[in-house]
């Protein structure tokens, strides 16, 4: 079975995937927000900017974020659509400045998602989420992550199952109602197959002594340079903003 | 010889009423390894949960080293007995493999050092050195299986609870396997092992309860697989070494010691030929066609009710 993974490029070096993951998460999370906080068009550009070097820098190739992006701007076109036209008095106008909000939009998207591959692109599930465990996020919250993360390649694999079981028996899939109410009953099938398997997996947890925390040994350690590429993300991620406050001023 | 789990009439029903478990009792010593076999539903996995206080009765049916299993001491007795369940995408839950065999030794409370040392043994003795970075999802089934023992093995349980190890196995993971769970006898670990794989039965366990909701028998491996007519009542086969000498036996051969495994099968022809001065003889006699149609019926009927299910 192939699957679309996150962290398929793990294993290449560059100066973000020797970051310590923690200073990588906080940094880069903190430039995404940034970047989500903007309201003009320039400096949003100017976070895009900061994504691509962030991204170009992790080596993460361009064809494989390209391909997650699709999906975000298939999510954003409609704005270009909505936001220009507005109704004034049960009178449709066309607005020119709602081109420019649909715009700002999808650069802000673009730059948070492409942030996103850097930020957890770089490493393995496993640190990303011992990481999360040791910025203190409350630990059930981890757990959730973490065994979303496992099962959803059992998940993916047992829909396999199911529609290549379908499949084998002629099912094909049309635009009617036969097709819905069978697609329907194979969910419901996942769906309690995942139940009963929750219930197994938490026996399993229980018989190697579970009681409620999950704990992980890790070897992270803060180097110099882990400050120093916080110090420059962070810098970015103020920095936007620094400069919308002085923008802002000269314009009054 | 000390008692490892002593099990006395212990009964279980689901919450929905399935009545799963009547009456079951069993004794493991120190250091045996033990198959408990019968068909699907008999409640073997069920029965299996009961050691480790995953299910419980609150009844005090079930012993571990004598004691009871109460809340108080569910942790001990978790130390001591290890569960390695059917299927190996329940048991492996934490992103990589070491993580995964890390769990149970760091839930014990012990030090980094110490983990690291359990990891690492338990990963050699299932030959899965070097996969501790490896995400489950990139594991074959028959490492899947082999690193769910580890995730038991580094806990270092006296006994080992093992539900269905070989199934869906190849035919060399299985036999992998079964050489680990000798090995793991050998090492001095009390194994009971639930399986509908009647062929591994003779390999890895030298005592046999035959569970249908209650034990319908029990008796050392030999003594078990002679007694067909009872196997077949409840729709379990018989290893083929086993048929085969069924067979044989139709043909005139008689012999005393049954062999279970194709290994007894050929020092017990080989001694059969050469006190017999060179030759086995094998004839049809009177009743050879009627018992030979007997046995027939027999296993049709037996895979005929199998795949009928
Ligand atoms: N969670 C459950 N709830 C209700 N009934 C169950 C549950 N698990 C198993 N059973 C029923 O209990 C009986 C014994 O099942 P099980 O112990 O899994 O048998 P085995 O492992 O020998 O195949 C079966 O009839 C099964 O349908
Ligand atoms: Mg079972």
């Amino acid at each position: 079975m192939e699957y679309i993974e996150i962290d398929e490029y793990h294993h290449l070096m560059s100066p973000i995937h020797q970051w310590d993951p923690r200073a990588k998460i906080v940094s880069i999370l903190t430039l995404i927000f940034s970047v989500v906080l903007l309201y003009d068009l320039e400096l949003a550009a100017l976070g895009l900017i900061f994504a691509v070097i962030l991204l170009l820098i992790s080596k993460i190739p361009l064809k494989f974020v390209m391909w997650h992006l699709r999906w975000v701007v298939l999510f954003i076109l409609p704005f270009f659509l909505i936001m220009p036209f507005a109704v004034l008095e049960g009178d449709i106008t066309v607005n020119p400045e709602g081109f420019e909000y649909a715009f700002l939009i999808l650069i802000k998207a673009i730059s948070a998602v492409i942030l996103i591959f850097p930020m957890i692109g770089t490493m393995r599930f496993n640190s990303t989420a011992k990481a999360l465990e040791r910025l203190k996020i409350p630990n059930k919250i981890v757990q959730m992550i973490i065994f979303t993360y496992r099962y959803i390649f059992v998940f993916i694999d047992e829909f396999s199952d199911i529609s290549r079981s379908l499949d084998s028996r002629g099912f094909r899939r049309r635009t009617n109602m036969h097709t819905i109410r069978t697609l329907g009953k194979a969910i419901g099938m996942l769906f309690v197959k995942s139940y009963e398997r929750s219930e197994r997996v938490y026996n399993a947890m229980c018989s190697r002594g579970y009681t409620g925390n999950l704990k992980t040994f890790d070897k992270f350690e803060m180097m110099r340079n882990d400050w120093v590429k916080m110090f420059i993300v962070m810098g970015m991620a103020i920095g936007l903003h620094l400069l919308h406050f002085i923008y802002f001023m000269e314009m009054i | 010889m000390r008692k490892a789990i002593s099990v006395s009439d212990l009964n279980y029903k689901y919450p929905d009423g399935t009545l799963a478990l009547k009456d079951v009792s069993m004794d493991i010593f120190e250091g045996e390894s033990v198959a408990l076999i019968g068909p699907n539903g008999a409640g073997k996995s069920t029965f299996l949960l009961h050691l480790n206080g995953v299910l419980k009765e609150g009844d005090g049916a079930v012993k571990i080293f004598g004691n009871e299993i109460h809340d108080r001491n569910i942790h001990e007795i978790r130390r001591k007995v290890g569960i390695v369940f059917q299927d190996p995408d329940d048991q492996l839950f934490m992103p990589t493999v070491f993580d995964d065999v890390a769990f149970g030794p760091i839930n014990l409370g012990l030090g980094k050092d110490e983990v690291e040392r359990r990891v690492k043994v338990a990963l050699e003795k299932v030959g899965l050195s070097g996969y501790e970075d490896r995400s489950p999802h990139h594991l074959s089934f028959g490492e899947k299986k082999r690193a769910s023992f580890a995730t038991v093995l580094s806990m270092e349980p006296d006994i080992l609870v093992l539900d269905e190890p070989t199934s869906n196995l190849d035919p060399k993971s299985r036999s992998e396997l079964i050489n680990t769970i000798k090995e793991l006898n050998d090492d001095g670990k009390t194994i009971i092992t639930a399986t509908h794989d009647l062929n591994a039965v003779p390999d890895i366990a030298g005592r046999v309860y035959v569970l249908d909701k209650t034990i319908v028998a029990q008796g050392t491996t030999r003594e078990v697989f002679e007694d067909l007519d009872l196997l077949r009542k409840i729709n379990l086969d018989v290893p083929e070494v086993v048929r085969l000498f069924e067979v044989l036996r139709c043909f005139g051969y008689d012999y005393e010691n049954l062999p279970l495994s194709i290994e007894e099968a050929i020092s017990h022809l080989t001694q059969a030929i050469e006190s017999e001065g060179g030759h086995i003889h094998l004839h049809i006699h009177e009743h050879t066609h009627e018992r030979l149609s007997r046995t027939k019926e027999w296993h049709n009927h037996h895979t005929v009710k199998k795949s009928g299910k």
